[in-house]
């Protein structure tokens, strides 16, 4: 019986270890989590979603943040897609892992707003008198709700086509309009086709939500009911009306007529493209510079097109904007609300364009040598922003305010590949809308809307 | 108190051959002493694990269980209670069934195919020949090689403009194929990258067990008057058999496994010809926000799993025996 | 007719040398041919050539006057039993048994016949169903041999059959064996390291040594008469005293000497020089001498029960080993008078039998002083 005390007690030693040893950890853990204490600033942690030349770019403009103060130091934190930092804030809000600031893309607006985890910016620019005007209000118009502006616009882009000017020439071939209809589209994708003895493709538009919805933005029609849930919780979408068929069947005609090709994915496309062997595309505004990289003067930009016989009614921004989280301290918020001002001001959006593509949203901007330099050298650069400003702020070009849209857009890009497929257009459509409308009746129900 | 254990012990009858039908007859004390002993010792060492798997394992299953008969809002919180309405949801939705369809027909061809090629390796790297080392080292290769590394390199490979397949397939004059987004063909890239992934492990599995048939039983066959092709079905099949049951099983699991992979190189499309179950939870979960409509989903996985792994064990456990 | 070993060479790799050269056989049909040599000697090797298993590198290998090299092992209408009984552990007694009938596509009444005889020819009938991890190892070569007298051929190889058997086992199947192979009249090539199973099975012996035949012979002839001291050192337990003798003086003389203490006189003189003498320990005798008396001092003594084995040093510093029938008892460290009784074999350098004495009696070796 002693010896079994005796064991038991050598056991309990080492149980007692264990814990220490684990206990250990986590101070160490936790002071790792502490350590701006010690620096003396604030830290500001920021999610944000760019990659590429855009994550180059914005180190550079927190790098220069954190030297031009010594309050506050701003920590970026990559977090990988758009479509996946929604869930991230939702999981962690109200935890030390959660951002103070974060970036978050056009159609989270809503559901952000729904959350009440953020702080509305308006507030800031009430207090401070902060001239919102400089900032373009299309932009805004994708983050305002009654009037108050939710998050500021910071990387704001334009679905852009790109056309390859160079192959235009090559095979002699009247080059776009700077607002071409479907039909002019056609006609060079399809002469290109032919020229090239089909060895280079006409055209190509990923099945990408984004330009889909772009399609009725163009040509204002509604997404979703209550005005694409401007005015009020929508609980009924539309993606079957006359410019979502007549846009469908239009690109479905070109997959049959041969010069459109489908490459899955926007890098496949872009490699295509710059290879010379695709003659245009359809995508953000911010391949812009990648895209000079590659082509240089050759390349092309229009306008997103619009149905034939319709007049362009502008499109939705895309990009994100900067929302400050409300888990904060008023320090940190402060802090955060100091950066956003930093990141708008005309001088860093007209380095942003410049470096990017995005389009500057300060519209001082365009005043600053960096871009007068640019549109000097590359006069096809300017055309984004001149789409931007072409148009007028309507429901329809600012953006679908809906919880869960990242949801529709999967069911829209499943049909999208369906009518490339060869499947009926109208069909495919339907099928993706009830599923999403079926989906929007449970959401409200599980959150109280219906 | 230890040592009169043994003679407490001697009171037994130990002449019969036959096993004892009537309980053991012991000492009250010493029976009690030894189970509150044993009892104790039981939990100190269960404990840690228990207490391990409760956090990790159990409440993590109940909770998704749970998740699952409720509707859940933007918070992943369950709000709405609704019963098995999102099973029966699920199981009469066109999309999840292509779901479940596609996810057969992936793991069924990964499965199979990965055995076929991963043995056609091993017995080619089993013949004696001049250099063959080199290739049991090639053949072995892809174990090292991450998910990540390769679906990128096969991503290469598909590529629709400057791949190297597609090169090939027009140098030969054919059109090129639209490999990641034509949905039959999607679903060849994924299988096939799939397979060249598990390949190396399996190869060596099945290298491991092909060189430990003793060469014996060849002879034998040989001299007995057995053609090579018969001494292959009839001897080397039979005795790699459970390695064979081994590599099935766990390829068969890491099948259903894959979400890199999909996530890389077709994101479930296109058409989610490619929406493997897996993948769908993930979407549904962390893309979509749908909480209760993942976990219903995994729930349904879990069972799937669970039955095929019951039913694999059933049927070829039998076979695969010696 | 019977098999024929024309020059049989085996080379691996033509850079090294052979590992068996130039062996010469004839096996009669009917007999039980044993090759019997040391491990490494090439023994397995030479079944496998004959077997077809492994190429021949050189030599003819003919088989009821046929010419075999390159014809496939199933070809050859042999059969085989290996070391490791090679059996399949997945199938069952009767289904190992009915492996190669089966593979030959013979008829499924005919095969079913064929393994019911071989199984009641080795009393295994109860146990066709069971799977070969469930058998003794005594029963496993049993299956073994079933599936060679399945087979029905009339040649059959066997490969240390026995070496995997406990001492006991291994005597009772070496007379089950043989008793087979005579009933089935089959020719039987039988390869072992054990100079028992050679010695009590055989008809005729090839003992293989050094990539060479070094004798081919019938037992009691190999142990009468063996063709070099390898042989005579090979068969007999324990071994033969092989003792290093000088003839007398510079001249041919009938008179060897063997160490100080024994010597030899033969019928016929030899040409001077060094010579093997060769006397099986039962052919020496001791008997116990006063402490200063005697040739030679005991330093073990093994007790079989019938029969004694006495170790002793002679005053020379060599060692011989003496056999006694009954139990005899002798002290360690006792003195001993060490004579010769049997038999001698005289070896010449090349260690080659040059000469043997009969029925010697004490006179002709006789102790010095």
């Amino acid at each position: 019986m002693t010896k079994l005390t005796n064991s038991l007690k050598r056991y309990w030693q080492v149980v007692g270890l264990a814990v220490i040893v684990i206990l250990g950890f986590s101070v160490f853990g936790y002071a790792r989590t502490q350590v701006h204490a010690a620096s003396g600033r604030t830290k500001i942690v920021f999610w944000h979603e760019m990659k590429g030349p855009g994550q180059k770019q914005l180190n550079s403009f927190i790098t220069a943040f954190n030297k031009s103060q010594t309050k506050y130091e701003v920590v970026p934190q990559f977090q990988g897609s758009y479509n996946a930092v929604i869930q991230k804030i939702m999981n962690t809000h109200g935890t030390t892992a959660s951002p103070a600031v974060f970036q978050s893309m056009d159609i989270s607006s809503s559901q952000m707003y729904h959350s009440g985890y953020t702080v509305p910016v308006q507030k800031f620019i009430d207090r401070d008198n902060y001239d919102i005007s400089q900032i373009s209000s299309v932009a805004r118009g994708v983050a305002t709700r009654n009037n108050k502006l939710l998050a500021m616009p910071f990387n704001t882009s334009q679905t852009t086509l790109f056309y390859n000017a160079g192959l235009l020439k090559k095979y002699g071939i009247k080059p776009l309009p700077v607002s071409p209809s479907y039909s002019d589209i056609s006609r060079v994708s399809s002469q290109l086709y032919q020229k090239s003895n089909h060895k280079i493709k006409g055209m190509s538009v990923e099945a990408y939500s984004w330009l889909f919805e772009q399609f009725l933005s163009n040509a204002n029609e509604e997404f979703a009911n209550h005005h694409d849930g401007h005015v009020g919780i929508a609980d009924k979408v539309k993606f079957t009306g006359p410019v979502a068929i007549e846009s469908m069947k239009w690109l479905q005609g070109r997959v049959k007529a041969g010069d459109f090709m489908n490459y899955g994915n926007s890098k496949n496309e872009m490699a295509a493209f710059l290879s010379g062997k695709l003659g245009l595309f359809m995508q953000t505004s911010a391949d812009t510079s990648l895209l000079i990289k590659g082509l240089g003067k050759d390349l092309g930009v229009t306008y997103y097109p619009h149905p034939d016989g319709v007049k362009p009614n502008g499109i939705s921004v895309g990009g994100a904007s900067m929302w400050i989280a409300n888990d904060k301290s008023a320090t940190v918020q402060e802090g955060a609300w100091q950066f956003i001002k930093f990141l708008v001001s005309a001088q860093t959006q007209a380095k942003w364009e410049k470096a990017t593509g995005y389009l500057a949203i300060n519209n001082k901007a365009t005043q600053e040598p960096v871009l007068k330099q640019l549109y000097a050298k590359y006069p096809m650069t300017k055309i984004p922003g001149d789409q931007l400003k072409s148009a007028k702020a309507n429901y329809t070009n600012s953006g679908i305010f809906v919880d869960g849209v990242v949801a529709a857009r999967a069911l829209i890009e499943n049909a999208m590949q369906q009518i490339y497929a060869g499947k009926d257009v109208k069909q495919s459509l339907q099928t993706a809308e009830n599923s999403y409308n079926k989906v929007l009746k449970s959401t409200n129900r599980a959150n109280g809307h219906g | 108190m230890l040592e009169s254990l043994p003679s407490t012990k001697k009171t037994q009858p130990t002449s019969s051959h036959e096993p004892q039908a009537q309980p053991q007859v012991k000492s009250p004390v010493a029976s009690f002493e030894l189970r509150k002993n044993d009892k104790y010792y039981a939990w100190l060492f269960l404990g840690p694990s228990l207490l391990l798997l409760s956090i990790f394992v159990f409440y993590p299953m109940l909770r998704t269980l749970y998740l699952s008969l409720f509707l859940t809002d933007n918070f992943g919180e369950p709000t709405v209670f609704v019963g098995l309405q999102n099973y029966l949801h699920l199981l009469k939705s066109a999309p999840y069934l292509a779901s479940l369809k596609a996810t057969t027909t992936y793991v069924v061809g990964v499965a199979s195919l990965t055995i076929v090629f991963g043995l056609l390796l091993a017995a080619m790297a089993n013949q004696k020949l001049r250099g063959i080392e080199f290739f049991r080292t090639i053949f072995t290769a892809t174990m090292g090689v991450s998910v990540s590394v390769s679906a990128i390199f096969w991503l290469f490979m598909f590529n629709p403009t400057i791949g190297v397949l597609n090169q090939v397939i027009m140098f030969f004059g054919h059109q090129p194929i639209a490999w990641l987004t034509t949905p039959g063909w999607a679903m060849v890239a994924v299988i096939v990258t799939s397979v060249w992934m598990h390949l190396g492990f399996t190869f060596l599995l099945f290298f491991g067990a092909l060189q430990s048939v003793p060469k014996s039983l060849y002879d034998a066959a040989d001299v007995a008057g057995a053609s090579s092709r018969y001494q292959f079905w009839h001897i080397t099949l039979p005795m790699i058999s459970p390695t064979m049951f081994f590599v099935a099983v766990i390829t068969l699991i890491s099948a259903f496994k894959s979400f890199g992979l999909i996530d890389l190189m077709t994101a479930g499309g296109p058409t989610n010809a490619t929406n493997l179950l897996v993948y769908r939870i993930y979407k549904d979960a962390f893309m979509n926000g749908n909480y209760a409509q993942a976990s219903t989903e995994s729930i349904i996985l879990a069972i799937i799993i669970a039955l095929i792994t019951l039913i694999q064990f059933k049927l070829l456990a039998k076979r695969v025996n010696y | 007719m019977g098999i024929e070993l024309q020059g049989i060479t085996k080379t691996y790799d033509s850079k090294q040398a052979p590992v068996l050269s130039d062996i010469n056989a004839e096996i009669q049909d009917g007999e039980l041919f044993v090759i019997v040599g040391p491990s490494g000697c090439g023994k397995s090797t030479l079944l496998r050539m004959i077997a077809g298993i492994i190429p021949i590198s050189a030599g003819v290998l003919k088989i009821n006057g046929q010419v075999m090299n390159g014809v496939s092992p199933k070809d050859r209408n042999l059969s085989m039993v290996f070391q490791s009984y090679a059996l399949y552990p997945f199938l069952t007694v009767a289904d190992n048994v009915a492996f190669g009938l089966k593979a030959r596509k013979m008829a499924p009444a005919e095969i079913e016949q064929r393994v019911n005889d071989a199984l009641s020819m080795v009393d295994l009938t109860e146990y066709r169903d069971r799977k070969p991890r469930a058998l003794s190892g005594g029963q496993r070569q049993r299956v073994a041999l079933a599936r060679a007298i399945a087979s029905d051929s009339k040649i059959c190889l066997m490969d240390e059959p026995l070496s995997n058997l406990d001492a006991q086992l291994r005597v009772q199947m070496r007379a089950e064996i043989r008793e087979l192979q005579r009933k089935l009249n089959l020719t039987l090539i039988y390869v072992t390291h054990d100079q028992t199973e050679a010695m009590t099975m055989a008809d005729h012996v090839m003992v293989l040594h050094d990539q060479q035949v070094q004798q081919i012979a019938s037992p009691l002839t190999i142990y009468n008469q063996p063709a070099n001291s390898f042989v005579a050192q090979f068969f007999g337990t324990p071994q033969i005293n092989l003792l290093t003798a000088n003839t007398a003086g510079t001249q041919a003389s009938p008179r060897l000497t063997m160490t100080n203490e024994l010597q030899l006189d033969l019928d016929k003189p030899l040409a001077a020089g060094t010579y093997t003498v060769g006397i099986r320990p039962n052919a020496l005798s001791c008997r116990p001498v006063a402490d200063d008396d005697g040739n030679a001092t005991v330093i073990n003594v093994e007790t079989l029960g019938d029969q004694t084995i006495i170790e002793a040093v002679l005053d020379d510093d060599t060692e011989v080993r003496i056999v006694e029938a009954g139990q005899v008892h002798v002290a360690l460290a006792q003195r001993v008078l060490v004579t010769a009784l049997g038999p001698a074999f005289i070896f010449d350098e090349t260690d080659t039998l040059i000469a043997e004495k009969r029925g010697l009696q004490d006179a002709r070796v006789v102790a010095v002083n």
